[in-house]
């Protein structure tokens, strides 16, 4: 019986190239926050919890946070699928890759949300 | 239905041929730059959303966690992720125009000493240029990090 595959391979590349693109914009629009006031008053409680509430900078982090989950899990796979070509192992690499790439999003979305209701 | 045999594996190196360095050439390094920073990124990464997350937890907890990065270990750190983030941008950008086929140069018939047309002077400038920028990047992060 042939596998279904919800995305073919040239697909998910497309998405890791676009993932990465994009990521590259908005990773400089976050670094430039850090640079347009002196660096240590950049990680200032007060300074970070301000960015917080800036709905706009939220939307950043939240893309930056999403971008890089799914490039960087997705290019994570790749090498691991390049290590070993065996069905059992391309489906255990998926599934745990997918897993942890929820789980860092929904942390990393948890406190954004926490930290703009302060 | 007769289950399909998986091939055996005794040809295949794995992750010890992957890092073997002895066989490398400039397309290799770049292959294994690309990885070595993904990987690293990706666990700075990680790290860097838990690291964040403190803030919820309030000043003293935010400021605490502070401290632990905040030395010349910590600093020396970052700048580490601002020279592997730049080059594997760049170099990321570099194979993205492979892939499609750009800078590869028209196929050749192969002639001793049997140099690959495609690593041609564009392929060699763009993984240079990857590297120029991240020991730039690298430079200006340690005088932002540094200078004060």
């Amino acid at each position: 019986m042939e596998s279904h595959r919800v995305l073919k391979e040239s697909q998910i590349m497309k998405i890791h190239y676009i993932t990465g693109i994009a990521a590259i914009f908005v990773v400089a629009v976050h670094i430039l926050m850090r640079l347009i006031v002196p660096f240590e008053l950049s990680l200032e409680y007060d300074y970070i919890i301000a960015n917080y509430k800036n709905i706009i900078y939220v939307l950043i982090l939240e893309s930056i946070l999403i971008l890089i989950s799914v490039h960087g899990f997705n290019g994570m796979r790749i090498i691991l699928l390049e290590l070993r070509q065996t069905k059992p192992w391309e489906n255990m690499v998926t599934v745990v890759t997918i897993s942890a790439m929820i789980a860092l999003i929904a942390y990393g979305t948890r406190t954004i949300i926490l930290a703009n209701g302060l | 239905m007769k289950e399909i045999e998986q091939p055996s594996r005794n040809n295949l190196e794995g992750l010890k041929g992957w890092l073997n360095p002895t066989r490398y050439g400039w397309e290799r390094i770049s292959y294994w730059f690309q990885r070595l920073t993904g990987v690293f990124l990706l666990i700075y990464f990680i790290g860097h959303v838990y690291e964040t997350s403190t803030i919820v937890n309030g000043q003293n907890a935010w400021e605490s966690f502070l401290e632990l990065t905040q030395t010349v270990w910590g600093h020396l750190f970052l700048i580490m992720v601002i020279g592997a983030s730049t080059f594997h941008s760049a170099n990321g950008i570099r194979l993205i125009f492979t892939h499609a086929g750009i800078g590869l140069g028209t196929p050749s018939r192969p002639d001793y000493p049997y140099s690959p047309s495609s690593l041609n002077y564009r392929q060699k400038s763009g993984i240079w240029i990857a590297l120029i920028l991240s020991a730039a990047a690298m430079f200006y992060g340690f005088n932002i990090l540094f200078g004060e």
